[in-house]
């Protein structure tokens, strides 16, 4: 689900960006450095323009000038329970990984219908149900979140296809 | 199923008072499953201050550890548990969390890291095995892990295959950095052309690996590969397992597979591998490694496991090495500076012809000098290399960060001092220099073949044949284990089944009875090839290494030869270095059934597994060592030994500095020359005594002999010129009375009949010089 969040994030900057332009060097650290990541709990998807520096002040022994920078962000926080789409990106034995965004989630073989199978002689190797599911590298798919759990700056989903409207999504 | 016992940290004995669930009831983890009380001595004080110690029952509650089924109690009312570890009752799970993504079950989704006051054993610890190729996060248990290899063999046995783990760097694919290939791929007109006409390049996205921007990687697939993929796929089920990183491999994959038909999505990296220096076969096949077969150019990273098929090592671009090799652990040092120049060389003759020609023309033309560029060329251990090596040897705590940047050096000097264009300058200037040479011979002696030099020789060489010989032994393998499987499985094994019935997997036992292990199949093949042969190493393995347990040694033990490390009656081979005279050689020249042979021959046996004919590898002796002289036996057995070995050990010092190898081995002869002059005044009264020998030449002084051989020696450089002119005939020096007992002289290479001096070198080079006129003359 997406969010609307007030962060804050404290920047430090070389006194070599210190000059007319300190305000866009800080954005752009900001920007590279914020979207996209992931805090184990949301990734940041998106700052929005309007932010809120503070004054600068100098590390002492450094010379370097840390700000703190206010801003919001359009962030996305994965729930149990929650069904969302995503790429499969690898096809095994044991069930398939999904990519969702910054999310990875991971079907077992217990989450899949009992009507899909492994294929592992196709090439690529597939689940199917040997008529128009076909689960392989690259398949668009809509799963189901049946757990999460995060970890310092990773999140990991266990999904599920096995309820209704799930599985691979025709184009 | 799951057993809960009784726990530690309770007072026992304990009394059950009541069961709070029946057998069949669901029980939810944390709800009561009995109640039971337990005796204690407790002090009770009472109004007064006094007080007493009194038996007192404390009732309590036992709580589930576990959901599910009961299925079954140990217990009753009444019962009394003494201990910790007494069953108390079986519950059957829903879930027995055997397959766990990032510490999440994948059958439940439950969290697998809580903790609770119930925990006995943590749920993580259920699933340890990880057999994805390219997740770590992805965990399942043993029973899982057999049940998913079980289902795999069957798979295997079906489509009659075996499991071939392939390695890259080396092994099917040479890389390097450096951006001259481009150069040389953009220039039709360039000598190296066409070798590198299909050399593939990548980059990679997020390059951390090289700091530098934009690295460029080359890519020569050894020559055959795709075939060799398309004839082996049918046979083996193909999995990549390399040291390099994930996007490197990724990359690397793409070239050599890009239908991704033959790998598909089994690629495992230095990312997914736990440990840094080692491969293990456990990785991917934790449960049964039966029908697995690897093959790698290193055998060391596999502790010389019974799966391996070791290949020669792919080496395309001289002195760019492996750029992985960094994360591997240090190579053993190799003596021989033509290793790895022959060891992807079936027919070391002709090539080395090939490549000797340069090194001759130099003598020609007046010049005798080290002839370095050129045998770098020939793709020996380059300084690069040996950089390399030595930045491994530091067995210091070997950091991950400390290897990448050993990694980062070797690309930036890939990068910035581009070795293999200074090889190529150093070889054009060399062909100039040839060229003008050549000139000079012709007024001489009017030579026609001088054409062919104005063309600049090439530095690549893409001539490699290493594949044809791997697919023939993993044919090999093939053919042998589904032989085994089917011999095997004709048994009538019903009883043996039957028996076995009641195990937990009848099934299982009885396909382990049938499958055979190429863990064993494969040993048994190779024992064959060199079995009843004794080999002594002399002058290969570096002094003060454990010859027991040194690469060579290890290898050739495999295919069942024993190593010795003196010279005895049953030594059958001594393999040895043909620019050194040891002890060892000398003393083994004594014994005709004793075969002094070169590297190459052990390269050939144990890459082609067969014992290939000796003949072409002999090194060429000194007719004076053939001959069992008794002077010599003094020498060796008494007198010389402490001389001799000083030798030895001299001459071994040179290890790794083959850019000087020659000039040391002058060195080490005029020693050799000296010792032996210096066992002369020693031994000199023994002439008379020592004549009981089975000698057939006991008249001229030995004296005279060693002065002989001491006035060859220094002529060396010039005899070339002589051999040019006798253009095959043999000289007289040959025709001596020794020519009988030097049966091991290929007389058709050694025309000149130069074989009478010393220096073995100079007599490889003139052999091959001539092979090498000779087929110039026929094309």
């Amino acid at each position: 689900m997406f969010f609307l969040k007030e962060l804050e994030k404290t920047i430090q900057l070389h006194p070599s960006y210190f000059g007319p332009l300190i305000r866009s060097h800080i954005h752009r650290e900001l920007l590279t450095k914020e979207e996209g990541s992931s805090t184990g709990k949301f990734t940041i998807v998106c700052v929005l323009d309007s932010f809120d520096i503070s004054d600068g002040q100098v590390i002492p022994g450094s010379g370097a000038a840390e700000y703190t920078v206010h801003y919001k962000a359009i962030v996305w926080r994965p729930y149990k329970g929650e069904v969302m789409d995503g790429v499969v990106t690898s096809v095994m034995r044991a069930g398939f990984f999904v990519d969702c965004g910054s999310l990875q989630a991971f079907v077992g073989r217990a989450m899949i219908p009992s009507d899909i199978n492994f294929d592992g002689n196709a090439t690529p190797p597939q689940w199917t149900d040997n008529g128009d599911q076909i689960v392989e590298k690259g398949t668009n798919i809509r799963i189901k979140i049946k757990g999460l759990r995060s970890e310092v700056d990773k999140m990991y989903a266990i999904g599920t296809m096995k309820e209704d409207y799930l599985g691979p999504l025709q184009n | 199923m799951k057993t809960i016992r009784s726990p530690p940290g309770i007072q026992y004995p304990i009394t059950v008072v009541e069961l709070a669930k029946k057998t069949g009831d669901d029980i939810a983890r944390s709800s009561p499953l009995f109640n039971y009380y337990y005796t204690s001595i407790v002090t009770e004080h009472d109004k007064y201050g006094d007080s007493t110690e009194v038996e007192k029952r404390f009732p309590a509650r036992f709580d589930a550890s576990a959901d599910g089924v009961i299925t079954k109690w140990y217990i009753a009312k009444g019962s009394v548990i003494q201990r910790t570890g007494v069953a108390i009752v079986d519950i059957d799970e829903p879930c027995e969390h055997e397959v766990q993504f990032g510490s999440l079950c994948a059958v439940c989704g439950k969290d697998m890291t809580e903790v609770d006051y119930l925990t006995e054993e943590r749920n993580v610890d259920r699933a340890t095995i990880n057999m994805t190729h390219d997740n770590v996060s992805l965990l399942v248990s043993q029973r899982e892990a057999v049940r998913a290899e079980e289902d795999a063999k069957k798979r295997l046995l079906t489509a009659r295959k075996l499991s071939l783990i392939v390695d890259l760097d080396q092994t099917v694919i040479h890389t390097t950095c450096e951006r001259t290939i481009a150069e040389w791929q953009a220039d039709p007109d360039n000598p190296n052309y066409d070798a590198v006409k299909d050399v593939q390049s990548f980059q990679l996205a997020d390059d951390n690996v090289a700091n530098v921007a934009a690295n460029w990687y080359y890519v020569k697939m050894r020559p055959g590969l795709k075939g060799f993929f398309d004839r082996i796929s049918d046979m083996y089920e193909m999995h990549v397992y390399t040291m390099a990183t994930r996007a490197y491999a990724q990359a690397v994959a793409k070239i050599i597979d890009p239908e991704r038909k033959y790998f598909g999505d089994r690629i495992l990296s230095r990312d997914e591998n736990y440990t840094d220096k080692l491969k293990s076969l456990h990785r991917l096949f934790p449960t049964s490694t039966e029908m697995a077969v690897i093959i790698d150019d290193r055998a060391d990273v596999w502790h010389y496991s019974d799966h391996l098929v070791r290949v020669p090592v792919f080496n395309f671009f001289p002195g760019a090495g492996d750029i992985n090799a960094s994360f591997l652990p240090k190579q053993q040092e190799l003596v021989m500076s033509s290793v790895k120049k022959s060891a992807s060389d079936p027919a070391p003759k002709q090539k080395a012809a090939a490549e000797g020609e340069p090194a001759t023309l130099i003598s020609i033309a007046g010049k005798p000098i080290v002839p370095v560029p050129t045998e770098s060329a020939n793709g020996e251990l380059s300084d690069l290399e040996q950089q390399l090596i030595s930045m491994n040897s530091a067995d210091s705590p070997e950091a991950l960060e400390e290897q990448v940047k050993e990694q980062e050096k070797v690309i930036v000097t890939q990068q910035t001092e581009r070795p293999l264009l200074q090889k190529q300058l150093l070889l054009d200037k060399e062909d100039e220099v040839v060229e003008d040479a050549n000139t000079i011979v012709e007024t001489h002696n009017g030579d026609t073949h001088s054409s062919e030099h104005h063309k600049h020789r090439s530095l690549l060489h893409d001539d490699d044949i290493g594949l044809q010989i791997m697919e023939k032994n993993l044919r090999r393998v093939h053919r042998a284990f589904y032989d085994e499987y089917q011999r095997k499985k004709a048994l009538p094994s019903g009883g043996r089944i039957a028996e076995l019935k009641g195990e937990k997997s009848p099934k299982k036992r009885a396909m382990e009875d049938q499958v055979p292990d190429v863990g064993r199949l494969m040993p048994r093949i190779k024992r064959d090839v060199l079995g009843g042969t004794t080999v002594v190493f002399s002058g290969i393995i570096p002094l003060g290494m454990d010859v027991e347990n040194s690469d060579f040694a290890l290898w050739i033990k495999s295919f069942g030869a024993q190593v010795g490390l003196t010279i005895g009656k049953y030594t059958t081979h001594v393999i040895a270095n043909p620019d050194r005279k040891t002890t060892k050689v000398k003393r083994a020249a004594r014994y005709p059934h004793i075969k002094i042979v070169n590297v190459d021959w052990m390269f050939q046996c144990c890459t082609r597994w067969e014992h290939v004919d000796e003949t072409p590898y002999l090194i060429e002796l000194d007719p004076a060592d053939r001959v069992a002289s008794p002077f010599e036996d003094l020498d060796d057995d008494e007198i010389g030994i402490t001389g001799d070995e000083d030798f030895e050990g001299i001459a071994e010092i040179p290890v790794g500095l083959d850019m000087s190898d020659v000039k040391w081995d002058d060195m080490g002869d005029e020693l050799d020359n000296f010792l032996d002059e210096s066992d002369d005044t020693e031994g000199g009264d023994n002439v008379s005594e020592g004549d009981d020998s089975d000698s057939s030449i006991t008249s001229t002084s030995r004296l005279q002999r060693r002065k002989k051989r001491t006035m060859e020696r220094v002529t060396s450089l010039t005899n070339v010129l002589s051999a040019d002119k006798s253009s095959g005939l043999p000289s007289p020096e040959t025709t001596g009375p020794e020519e009988g007992q030097c049966e091991e002289e290929p007389k058709d290479t050694d025309p000149a009949g130069l074989a009478a001096d010393d220096s073995d070198a100079d007599d490889g080079l003139e052999a091959e010089m001539m092979a090498a006129m000779n087929s110039d003359n026929d094309a």
